[in-house]
């Protein structure tokens, strides 16, 4: 039934989308592990943490107090107030190029490599 | 004719706005991938396209952002912008891909969900002043392609009892 109702051009259209995810999946994933995270608040940089050292961070969000950890090369937030949860949910990341949003606490973690100029060249 | 029109049409209107209620009530996959959505509610917009016109469409479109606004999200809050943009964006690409493109309704309803996934992050690149949303992008089209496959069969299906 499916099939049935699709012709050739969807086909196409599906190849061109399957491509464009492979084309920003590795834009976006160069796997290098990241060393250094960066801490924006509504987009402007307020903290630069350095991921080989185990720590905990407390930033002030837009709905509160937002806790991040840095364990194992790992960031990942321990604590927030948004409704949903959605920026705990995102879980752990560690490589570079990877984020956590926190919409509602309008803070955006960002991972990066110590070579950061080629690194955002080769993108 | 004219009212049979304006009827038909606000029951397409009441459907759409309560899809998209039921989509928000029931998260595909219990929630874990947060922004993925069946888009139960483009069906809708899909059919007003193809038995409608373009601007019945637009206007259905827009209408059904600002109703959900006031009935869950609150209008102009950011969850608003992200409908907004993304249904703008998604509606005005399915016309343009209708009019110029051999695709069917399939593929039409395809091109809605991507756009629909673009014009989301567009808004989350603008509002966080960063591009980080983009690497969200990979993951949103690769559900895009599924749900507009879902949505588009259902829409071609139920297509000639509209008309």
């Amino acid at each position: 039934m499916v099939l049935n109702s699709m012709n050739k051009s969807d086909i196409k259209l599906i190849v061109v989308v399957l491509f464009l995810i492979l084309v920003f999946y590795l834009l976006f994933d160069n796997n290098a592990p990241g060393t250094n995270a960066i801490v924006k608040y509504n987009g402007s940089v307020i903290d630069k943490l350095d991921l080989t050292k185990d720590n905990s961070y407390t930033y002030d969000g837009a709905l509160g107090d937002v806790v991040v950890n840095v364990s194992n090369g790992y960031i990942y937030i321990e604590k927030e107030n948004s409704p949903k949860h959605i920026c705990k949910k995102q879980g752990k990341i560690s490589k570079s190029g990877e984020s956590l949003i926190c919409l509602p606490n309008l803070i955006t973690i960002e991972i990066e490599s110590n070579d950061v100029e080629y690194d955002s060249i080769v993108r | 004719m004219e009212l049979k029109r304006f009827t038909r049409l606000s029951m397409l209107l009441a459907l759409s706005v309560v899809l998209n209620l039921i989509e928000t009530i029931v998260p595909l996959f219990n929630g874990t991938v947060p922004g993925i959505r069946l888009g139960l509610a483009n069906v809708v917009i899909l059919l007003v396209l193809y038995a409608y016109t373009f601007r019945d469409a637009l206007f259905l479109s827009i209408v059904r952002v600002f109703l959900v606004g006031i009935l869950r999200t609150g209008v102009f809050s950011i969850t608003f912008f992200f409908s907004f943009g993304g249904a703008i964006l998604s509606i005005l690409f399915m016309y343009l891909f209708k009019r110029f493109t051999k695709l069917s309704m399939v593929g039409v309803s395809i091109i809605g969900s991507v756009m629909h996934s673009l014009g989301q992050i567009l808004v989350l690149t603008i509002y966080l002043h960063s591009f980080s949303a983009f690497a969200y992008l990979p993951i949103m089209l690769a559900f895009a392609i599924p749900t507009g496959i879902f949505t588009g069969v259902i829409s071609k299906s139920l297509v000639k009892y509209v008309k």
